[in-house]
């Protein structure tokens, strides 16, 4: 039967290198019957004096990665701030997105909204934990390779993020989020879901089905880049240069828009009649009041950003 | 009255690099672990074994200490000492040691006057 001494030291040396493992194990042994020895002399049975000298002696997996070397922790303090700066960075920037593309995906395939809302909170929570897991591991691995012992990427003062008034809340992005997803999929849910039918039982879509050559496929292109720019923000807050790119977002969608509106590309006449209306009541009531929608908001949306911008500019004075 | 918790970590900050250069001092004749665990311990630098034995062999790694196994005895131990650089080493450490007493007493009679 083997002692609690032969166990102690199996448990230290045999995570070891096998050519430290004879000379660690013959020193370890040695030590611990001169300290057992010294407890004896001193007057303790061997028995709790063996006890004793182990219990001192601590974890052996402690005692053997001291022994190898081996850090006690799964992310040194070298990587840490860049293991947490990664992890935000790929939580804001993925998760919006893998959420929005299960939505648009389950919204094409039709699904009811109690499926699309689950699997869009049942995909965002295996992508999270997908994200940490893979990201966790690779710095593990990192900080435990023999040649890297700085930062992956060097902090600089370039880095340093604005100090920004008013700040971009949770609130506004999740807002902007979802308004700019609902948007998306009212196009694409008109297209395969209309109250009207024709003669051979598909659905009436609303907007002319032409637009999908170019014009909606624009548009989404639109939404995906006003979705970073929500994030963006997000994470900035206002300032000029993006309260410039904010305009710049609102004319590319305002111009063409205005330009299909007028040039009446917008509004299916198959949907209007099957509703009722006269022909020309498209280009002469709808028109014009989408024009001034679309330009109401544009020009509230601008001014907006140039208020915050310019309250941001002030702040940081 | 500071807390008896955070004076004994503040010792423990202060004394964290006294040990080596106790062990290069105490090496330059030669000892075992055990023996030099039981030295460091009387001459008031309290260590654990834990972290005495792997130290030992990391600073023979560094080459500051030789070893060698002695088989005359029952109980084979292995001996380090001190190296030809780990002396140099601890005349820098002892050196820095002395001016850093040095700092702290002229920051100290500076106080007073």
């Amino acid at each position: 039967m083997s002692t609690l001494t032969d166990r102690y030291v199996w448990a230290v040396i045999r995570s070891l290198p096998e050519k430290q493992r004879n000379d660690i194990e013959r020193e370890l042994r040695a030590s611990i019957d001169d300290a057992m020895e010294a407890r004896v002399a001193a007057g303790e049975p061997i028995r709790t004096a063996e006890h004793d000298t182990l219990l001192e002696l601590g974890d052996p997996d402690r005692l053997s990665a001291s022994y190898a070397e081996r850090p006690s922790f799964l992310i040194g303090p070298a990587y840490y701030f860049d293991y947490i700066r990664l992890l935000k960075l790929l939580y804001v920037l993925v998760l919006p997105i893998t959420a929005a593309t299960v939505f648009l995906v389950q919204l094409l395939t039709g699904a009811g909204i109690g499926a699309i809302v689950g699997s869009v909170i049942g995909t965002a929570i295996e992508v999270a934990v997908h994200l940490g897991f893979w990201t966790t591991l690779v710095f593990a691995i990192i900080t435990r390779s023999e040649k890297a012992r700085k930062p992956v990427a060097s902090w600089s003062l370039e880095s340093l993020p604005e100090r920004t008034s008013p700040r971009v809340g949770i609130p506004e992005l999740v807002a902007s989020v979802v308004f700019l997803l609902f948007f998306a999929g009212a196009i694409v849910w008109q297209q395969y879901n209309s109250v009207f039918t024709d003669a051979s039982g598909s659905p009436i879509p609303v907007l002319q089905p032409d637009l999908w050559t170019l014009w909606i496929p624009y548009v989404f292109g639109l939404i995906a880049l006003e979705l970073v720019f929500a994030i963006v923000l997000y994470r900035t807050g206002w300032n000029w240069p993006l309260a410039l790119v904010n305009v710049v977002l609102n004319v590319a969608f305002l111009v063409p828009a205005i330009w299909l509106v007028v040039n009446d590309r917008v509004l299916n006449h198959a949907f209007l009649s099957k509703l009722g209306w006269p022909d020309d009541l498209g280009m002469s009531v709808i028109a014009p009041i989408l024009v001034l929608v679309f330009v109401g908001v544009a020009a509230g949306d601008v001014i907006d950003g140039m208020v915050k911008a310019r309250r941001g500019a002030v702040a940081r004075r | 009255m500071v807390e008896q918790e955070i004076v004994s970590g503040h010792i423990q900050e202060l004394r964290r690099g006294t040990v080596v250069l106790a062990c290069l001092i105490v090496l330059r004749e030669p000892e075992y672990g055990y023996a030099l665990l039981e030295t460091l311990e009387r001459l008031g630098f309290p260590v654990d074994a834990n972290t005495l034995y792997p130290l030992l062999r990391r600073l023979e790694k560094q080459g500051l200490l030789t070893s060698d196994w002695n088989t005359d005895q029952a109980r084979p131990r292995k001996f380090y000492a001190t190296s030809a650089e780990g002396r140099e080493l601890s005349d820098v450490l002892s050196a820095d040691w002395a001016s850093l007493q040095n700092s702290i007493r002229t920051l100290e009679e500076g106080d007073n006057s």
